[in-house]
C-alpha cells in the first residue's frame, strides 16, 4: 500500500530531492494541507542548510523547493538563499534563475532590487576578470579596460586603450564613437576637443554609416557652433537611421526653431513628444513652434505639459545646477 | 637712466580704498548653519543724494535678523562724493544705516521733490528712506506702506500707469525664515541649499498715491498671482506701446515677463515670449537682468544671468512680444558656461556709440568644488564690447582687474568723476567693494544728459532719446533698475566716437505727456540738463 504521508516524511528526513516530493504530491489526494506542510518543512531545511553555509548540499534542495513552495515568505527566503548559494558555488545560471523568481514574485521589493544589483555586478566583475585573465590583449580586453577607465573619469588613459583597440582592428565599429564621446565627456571640453570629437564621429560613420549616435553628436556639435543647417542635416539623418531616437527629433526640431522655421519644426517635434512624452524640451520647443505659427491653443497645451513636467522634475529630480540637495 | 615705461591704459582700473577713502566692507555673516541669505547679498548704488551734480555711493550690508545677531551691529554706508576722486562716509548724519539683513537698494525720487529717495530691501522688512533735501533722510516705511515683509531682493522704481509718479516693484525671493531653514550638506560639510527646496512667493507692486503713501496693487495688477523666486528686475518697454513692462529673473522657477496692458493690468507672457526657460524647457537660476536695444533696431532686448552650466541669455526682440536667445551666436553662452552671474549692465563704456556689456560673477556655493572641479567659488569679471550688432569678449585685453576672481554680487554704473566715462561699482559678498574708474570713455566724445520729467515722472524712467552725430544715429531708453540689487547713475551718456558735433537730439518723454522735444546746437563732452516741456537745455 502506498502511504504518502510516510513517504513524504522519509523524503524530508533523508533530504531527498524531487522524486520523493513529486511522489508525495501526486499521491496526496485529500491530504493537501499535510503535504504542504511537508513541502514547507523540506524548504525550511533547504534554507537552513544554506544559512549555515552548506551551499553545496542546499542548492539542489533549494532548486526543488522553489518549484514547490507556495508560501510567499518562504518563496522569498528560498530565492535569497538560492542566489547566495548559487553565487557561492559558482553557478551563475542558477543564480539568475533565483533572481528571476524573486523579481517576478516580488517586483519593486527594495531588498530584491538590492540583491539584483550586487549579483549582476558580481557576475559582471567575474566575466571581466575572466576576460582580463584569458585575453587581456584582445580588442575586447582593451575595450573593457578603456570603459572602466572612462567610468572613473580617466579620459586620457581610456583614450589610449581605445586607440590600442583600433590598432588591432581599425575597422571595429563603435570605437571612434567612444573616442569622440570621451573627448566631449570632459568637464569643460575645449574647441580643439570638439573638433577632434567631430573627426572621430566622422571616422565612425565611415566605418558604420548606420551609427545614429554619431550622427546625433555631429548634430550637437554643429548646434554648439550655431551651424543650424548642418545640425538639421545630422539630426534628421540620425532620426532616419533610428526612428525611435527621440533626442534626434528634439535636436532636429530645435535647430529648425532656431532658424525660425517654425512650421517645418512641428512634424519632428510632434514625433519627439510621442517618443519622449516626459521630455520637457520636446514639449517646450513644440509649444514655441505652435505659438509662433498662430496655433495658440496647441501652444498653450504644450506649454502646460512642459510646465507640469518641469514642476514634477523640480520636486523629484536631482539638482541640475551645482547647488545642493538637503541631507 | 631709462625712463619707466608708461603703464598701459586699460579701459577700467581699480580705485583702491586708500585713494577713494571707501573703507566700508560687506559682512556676509556666514554661519556654520549656512543660512541662505548669507550668500546672496548685497547691492550698491550710485546716486546724487545732495544734488550737487556728483555721484555719491550707497552700500547695503547684512545685519540683525532672526538667524544673525552681529555684535557690534553692522550698517549700510552712504559715501558723499568729495568731487576730487575721494569719498566721505556720511551715513550717520544722513540716517541711512538701516541695520536689518540688507539685500538691495533702489533709488528714485518718488515724491518729485528733486532729491532721490532710497528704498532698501532686506530679509525681514524693507525700508523707504525719504530724502529731506538737507543731507538727511527719514524712514517713512510705515506711512508709505511699503515694508514688503519677507525676503525682498531687487526693487525698481518705474511709472507703470503713466500718471507721472514713480511706482515701486519689489522682488520677493523664497518663503524663508530661521524656522524654515533646511540643512543641506556636501562632502559631509554643511552647505547652502539650492533655492528649489524653498517655496516660491509672489512679488510686490505698489502704486504711488502721490501723497507719500502707496497702495499694494500686487493682486489687482495680476502680478501677485504668480509665484516666483525673484532676484533681478528691469523695467523696460518690450513692445513699444509706451507702457513699462517688467522682466523678472527667477531662481529655479520660470522667469517672468510682465507685459503691461491697459488699466494697470499685467499679463505674464514669459513662456510664449521665449524668455522663461532654457532651450531645454527647464527653469534656470536667473539672477541679474538688464534690458537695452543692443542692436539698434528700435526694440528693447533682454539679458539674464544664470548659474554655472546654465549659461546666460541675450534675448533679441522679434518685435512681436517674442524673443530669440542670441547668447550662443554672440559668444556669450560659451564665455559664461561655468559662471554664475549677478550684477550686470549694458552701457557704452568707450563712448563709441554702441552698447557694451559688463558682467560680475561669483558662485553662491562655497562648496562648489565638491561638485564641479572646473567651477570656482570666486570668478572673474567679464567685459563684452558691442559692435552695434553683436558682442566681442574683450575681458582678456582689458587689464589686470579682469584676471582676478571675486565673489561679486551687486553692480552699479555711474560717472563718479564726471569725465564722461561711465565707471563701475561692484559690491562683494563678504568683502570690500570694488570701484573701477573708466579710462576709455574720455578718449571719445560724448554728451551727458540729466533728464527731468515735469508731467512725466521726475526721474524720466521710460524716456527715449535719439541722437544723430554725422553718420551715427542711435537711440537709448532709460530703463528702470537692471543689474542685481543695485541702482545706477540716473544720467544718460551718449557716445559720439570721434565725431565732434551732435546734429540732433530727440527726447520722447514717457506718459502722461508722451511729448517729443528736439534739440540742436548742443555742446559735447559735458553734462546738460533738459527739463520736460521747457524746450531748452542748460
Amino acid at each position: 500500500m502506498f502511504r504518502p504521508h510516510h513517504t513524504a516524511l522519509l523524503c524530508a528526513l533523508l533530504w531527498a530531492p524531487v522524486p520523493c516530493l513529486v511522489s508525495a504530491q501526486t499521491s496526496a489526494s485529500g491530504k493537501t494541507s499535510a503535504l504542504a506542510a511537508d513541502v514547507a518543512s523540506f524548504a525550511e531545511r533547504a534554507v537552513s542548510l544554506a544559512q549555515s553555509g552548506r551551499c553545496k548540499e542546499a542548492l539542489p534542495l533549494l532548486k526543488q523547493a522553489k518549484l514547490q513552495a507556495a508560501d510567499r515568505d518562504l518563496k522569498r527566503r528560498i530565492g535569497f538563499a538560492g542566489v547566495r548559494c548559487a553565487m557561492f558555488v559558482q553557478q551563475p545560471d542558477a543564480a539568475e534563475d533565483f533572481l528571476r523568481l524573486l523579481n517576478r514574485g516580488f517586483p519593486h521589493d527594495p531588498e530584491v532590487l538590492y540583491l539584483s544589483v550586487h549579483t549582476y555586478s558580481d557576475l559582471a566583475s567575474r566575466a571581466a576578470a575572466d576576460l582580463a585573465m584569458t585575453a587581456p590583449l584582445s580588442a575586447q580586453g582593451h575595450e573593457l579596460h578603456a570603459e572602466s577607465l572612462e567610468t572613473n573619469g580617466k579620459w586620457d588613459e581610456a583614450a589610449k586603450e581605445y586607440r590600442l583597440v583600433l590598432e588591432q582592428n581599425p575597422h571595429l565599429a563603435g570605437i571612434h564613437f567612444r573616442l569622440g564621446r570621451l573627448l566631449l565627456s570632459k568637464s569643460n571640453p575645449s574647441p580643439a576637443d570638439a573638433e577632434e570629437a567631430k573627426k572621430e564621429m566622422q571616422a565612425e560613420l565611415e566605418i558604420d554609416p548606420s551609427n545614429a549616435g554619431a550622427e546625433y553628436v555631429l548634430g550637437e556639435l554643429a548646434k554648439q557652433n550655431q551651424e543650424w543647417d548642418k545640425a538639421i542635416q545630422h539630426f534628421s539623418h540620425a532620426a532616419k537611421l533610428d526612428a525611435g531616437f527621440g533626442d534626434a527629433y528634439v535636436g532636429w526640431g530645435g535647430a529648425l526653431v532656431s532658424l525660425k522655421k517654425f512650421s517645418e519644426a512641428i512634424p519632428p517635434l510632434q514625433t519627439a513628444v510621442k517618443l519622449q512624452s516626459g521630455n520637457p524640451a520636446a514639449h517646450y520647443l513644440l509649444a514655441i513652434a505652435y505659438s509662433r505659427t498662430g496655433r495658440k491653443e496647441d501652444g498653450d497645451r504644450e506649454f502646460a505639459i512642459q510646465q507640469k513636467l518641469t514642476q514634477k522634475g523640480a520636486a523629484g529630480e536631482p539638482a541640475e545646477s551645482s547647488q545642493q540637495s538637503p541631507n | 637712466m631709462a625712463a619707466a615705461a608708461p603703464s598701459p591704459l586699460y579701459p577700467f582700473e581699480e580705485v583702491p580704498s586708500a585713494l577713494s577713502g571707501i573703507t566700508w566692507t560687506h559682512t556676509n555673516g556666514k554661519s556654520a548653519q549656512k543660512y541662505l541669505p548669507e550668500t546672496t547679498g548685497a547691492g550698491c548704488a550710485f546716486l546724487d543724494y545732495d544734488g550737487d551734480g556728483w555721484m555719491d555711493i550707497y552700500f547695503v550690508n547684512s545685519g540683525e535678523c532672526d538667524f544673525y545677531h552681529p555684535d557690534p551691529p553692522l550698517r549700510n554706508a552712504l559715501y558723499r562724493n568729495n568731487r576730487d576722486g575721494t569719498f566721505t562716509d556720511v551715513t550717520e548724519k544722513a540716517g541711512v544705516a538701516a541695520g536689518g539683513f540688507g539685500q538691495g537698494v533702489a533709488v528714485g525720487d518718488y515724491d518729485g521733490d528733486g532729491f532721490p529717495d532710497l528704498y532698501v530691501t532686506q530679509y525681514g522688512r524693507s525700508i523707504l528712506y525719504h530724502n529731506n533735501g538737507d543731507g538727511t533722510f527719514t524712514d517713512v516705511t510705515e506711512k508709505a506702506g511699503v515694508a514688503a515683509p519677507g525676503w525682498s531682493s531687487s526693487a525698481v522704481w518705474f511709472d507703470y500707469d503713466n500718471d507721472g509718479r514713480l511706482d515701486l516693484f519689489v522682488c520677493r525671493f523664497v518663503d524663508f525664515d530661521k524656522s524654515k531653514h533646511l540643512p543641506c550638506e556636501a562632502d559631509n560639510k554643511p552647505g547652502y541649499c539650492i533655492p528649489r527646496l524653498y517655496k516660491p512667493m509672489p512679488s510686490w507692486l505698489f502704486h504711488n498715491n502721490g501723497d507719500g503713501t502707496f497702495t499694494d496693487v500686487s493682486r489687482s495688477s495680476g502680478i501677485g498671482k504668480y509665484l516666483g523666486k525673484a532676484w533681478g528686475v528691469v523695467a523696460t518697454d518690450i513692445n513699444n506701446d509706451g507702457r513699462m513692462d517688467l522682466f523678472v529673473a527667477n531662481d529655479t522657477t520660470a522667469n517672468f515677463l510682465f507685459a503691461n496692458r491697459e488699466g494697470g493690468r499685467f499679463d505674464e507672457i514669459g513662456a510664449p515670449a521665449g524668455v522663461a526657460y532654457s532651450e531645454a524647457g527647464r527653469p534656470r537660476s536667473g539672477m541679474g537682468v538688464d534690458s537695452a536695444d543692443f542692436n539698434q533696431d528700435g526694440w528693447m532686448d533682454l539679458f539674464v544671468a544664470n548659474i554655472d552650466h546654465e549659461m546666460y541669455s541675450l534675448y533679441q526682440n522679434n518685435h512681436d512680444e517674442t524673443f530669440d536667445d542670441q547668447a550662443g551666436a554672440m559668444g556669450i553662452a560659451s564665455a559664461t558656461r561655468l559662471m554664475s552671474g549677478w550684477g550686470l549692465k549694458f552701457f557704452d563704456y568707450d563712448n563709441d556709440g554702441n552698447l557694451d556689456l559688463f558682467l560680475s560673477n561669483g558662485n553662491p556655493d562655497d562648496l562648489i568644488q565638491v561638485y564641479h572641479k572646473d567651477v570656482e567659488y570666486q570668478e572673474p569679471l567679464l567685459l563684452f564690447h558691442g559692435t552695434g550688432k553683436s558682442f566681442e569678449n574683450v575681458s582678456a585685453q582689458s587689464g589686470p582687474v579682469f584676471t582676478r576672481n571675486f565673489s561679486a554680487r551687486g553692480l552699479a554704473v555711474g560717472d563718479f568723476d564726471n569725465d564722461g566715462g561711465v565707471d563701475v561699482l561692484i559690491s562683494m559678498n563678504g568683502g570690500a567693494p570694488l570701484l573701477l574708474r573708466n579710462n576709455a570713455g574720455k578718449l571719445n566724445h560724448w554728451l551727458g544728459l540729466t533728464l527731468v520729467g515735469s508731467k512725466s515722472n521726475r526721474d524720466a524712467v521710460g524716456v527715449r532719446v535719439t541722437y544723430q552725430a554725422g553718420d551715427l544715429k542711435r537711440s537709448r531708453m532709460k530703463t528702470g533698475g537692471g543689474s542685481f540689487l543695485s541702482s545706477h547713475d540716473p544720467r544718460l551718456v551718449l557716445g559720439l566716437g570721434q565725431r565732434t558735433k551732435v546734429d540732433l537730439l530727440e527726447v520722447k518723454w514717457p506718459g502722461p505727456s508722451n511729448a517729443i522735444e528736439r534739440f540742436t546746437d548742443l555742446p559735447i563732452d559735458r553734462y546738460i540738463t533738459i527739463v520736460e516741456g521747457q524746450g531748452k537745455w542748460k
